[in-house]
Parts: structure tokens; C-alpha cells; sequence
């Protein structure tokens, strides 16, 4: 009768791979669902801060004006005279008719400002209009 | 010839290995940490108040109107407010407006911290609809 013998066990050399393929794995995730949400251009913006909660976790176009001055609409800074045609645009995309429209203004930027950026926005077809906040996290 | 004995218990690896959850929830912890800031932005939805028609002198009789002047002071329903007594102007017109709707005019040279500060206050106090008007 043969006798079967165990595999022989012979030390591990390579590297272990797998935490880090795990953890790729997570920013992949991760990344892929956050990456609607962050499609706002990178410039500087301090929020105005307000306890309302409203239009979140809505898709939406957003249009960026910056402590700077500087305009963008998405995650694209444009020239503030081309604005409205580069939101008419977006607007004109299948699925977009209806699109929520954020206005994410500086606190300190002047309100004729954004009064102007509610009438572009208007007169590119936006339907619905929402102006951006930071939640205020005190209590009242 | 001596017996080659295979040892496998006592000294073997029995405990399971913690360490890639670890990984993926520090990861996780430290992209919260980043994230939430970006994600805690919300908003305070505007409409354009309506001009006129038969059925817009009924909403303009019902609508509360506040204006934020350049000096910072409000009018409310054409009287005037400090800029602290905002709440406590709001509270009885609110409660006593079937639509609660509230139209904010504002100057052009106030800040828009100042007049996001207003809506927020209004929606607090209760107001449905919020609309701005333009120049």
C-alpha cells in the first residue's frame, strides 16, 4: 500500500500583493461614486454657510464663480461672456432638459453678481435654479 | 533512514489574516476625511417671482416680500427691519400666509453671504417658495 505524503510546505518568498490590490480596488470604487459629485471646477469658492437642506444629491449642472471673479460651469472654466451659450449647451443634451441648475457663488462676491448669473442661467433654458450653501453644522 | 514527520499543528498560522481589512478601512476613513467637506454642499432652491396677470395680483396680495437694502437693513412687507429682527418680522407673516411664498429683492453691492444668510432665514422660519427678483 502507498502511502500518501503531504504536500511539502515551502517557505513564502514572494510579496503578498493582496492588500494592495484590495485597496486599489476601494479607491477604484470609491472613486467611480464620487466622481459625479465632484464635478465642480477647482477654484477657490467659500461658500455662504445656511442650515437649509435642499436640491441634494440632485444631478445638476453647476455654474462656479470663484473669490477671483472666475467663471465656470461643471468642472470647465469658461469666459464670463460665454457662458450662457456653454450652458445652453449642456442644457440642450438629452436628460438635461429639466436638469437642476447650481449657482456656487463666493460668500463675498458681490450679489449683482449672481443676479446676473440666475438671469444667464435663465436665459440659456434652465428650468429649475438652486443656489449652493455649506451646511452649517451647529446647532441653532 | 529517519522518518520525515510534516508538522502542521501548534506553531501553524490559524488566526485569520486582519490585515487587508485594516488597509481598506483606513483607506476608507482617510478618503472620508477628504471627502465629506466636498460633499456636505447643499442648496436653497430660487425661483423668478412672477410680474403680473390676473392671477399674479392675488399672489402678490399673499407673497411676502423682503428687500435687502445696501445698508444692510431689510424691508419686510415695506416696513422697516434691522438685520437681526429678520426672524421675529417673519415669524407672524408666515404664519398667518396660506402660500408662505417670499420674494427677496436684494442690491446689487450686498454680499452674497448676506443674502443667502436672509433665504436661510426665511426658509427656517417656515417660508415654502422663495423667489428673487431681478433689476
Amino acid at each position: 500500500m502507498r502511502r500518501r505524503h503531504a504536500p511539502r510546505q515551502e517557505p513564502i518568498t514572494r510579496i503578498n500583493v493582496t492588500p494592495i490590490i484590495d485597496v486599489a480596488l476601494v479607491l477604484v470604487i470609491i472613486l467611480l461614486v464620487t466622481a459625479p459629485m465632484l464635478s465642480v471646477a477647482d477654484l477657490p469658492v467659500d461658500l455662504p454657510a445656511a442650515h437649509t437642506r435642499e436640491a441634494e444629491s440632485q444631478r445638476n449642472v453647476s455654474i462656479t464663480l470663484s473669490s477671483g471673479g472666475h467663471v465656470a460651469v461643471d468642472e470647465e472654466v469658461v469666459e464670463r461672456a460665454s457662458l450662457r451659450a456653454e450652458l445652453a449647451e449642456r442644457l440642450r443634451k438629452p436628460g438635461n432638459e429639466n436638469v437642476l441648475v447650481v449657482v456656487r457663488a463666493d460668500a463675498g462676491a458681490p450679489y449683482g453678481a449672481v443676479r446676473e448669473l440666475l438671469a444667464d442661467a435663465r436665459a440659456a433654458g434652465a428650468k429649475r435654479l438652486a443656489i449652493a450653501t455649506r451646511q452649517k453644522t451647529e446647532t441653532r | 533512514m529517519g522518518r520525515k514527520r510534516f508538522h502542521t499543528g501548534g506553531n501553524g498560522i490559524t488566526d485569520p489574516n486582519l490585515t487587508p481589512l485594516i488597509d481598506v478601512c483606513l483607506v476608507l476613513v482617510v478618503i472620508l476625511l477628504v471627502a465629506t467637506p466636498m460633499t456636505l454642499q447643499s442648496g436653497i432652491a430660487v425661483s423668478r417671482a412672477g410680474k403680473g396677470g390676473k392671477s399674479g395680483v392675488e399672489a402678490r396680495a399673499s407673497r411676502i416680500e423682503i428687500t435687502i437694502r445696501d445698508d444692510q437693513n431689510l424691508t419686510v412687507n415695506r416696513t422697516l427691519v434691522p438685520r437681526s429682527g429678520l426672524r421675529a418680522a417673519l415669524r407672524p407673516l408666515l404664519a398667518s400666509s396660506q402660500t408662505r411664498d417670499v420674494v427677496v429683492q436684494c442690491a446689487d453691492g450686498v454680499s452674497h453671504g448676506t443674502f443667502v444668510s436672509v433665504l436661510d432665514e426665511a426658509k427656517v422660519e417656515g417660508a415654502g417658495r422663495i423667489a428673487v427678483i431681478g433689476r
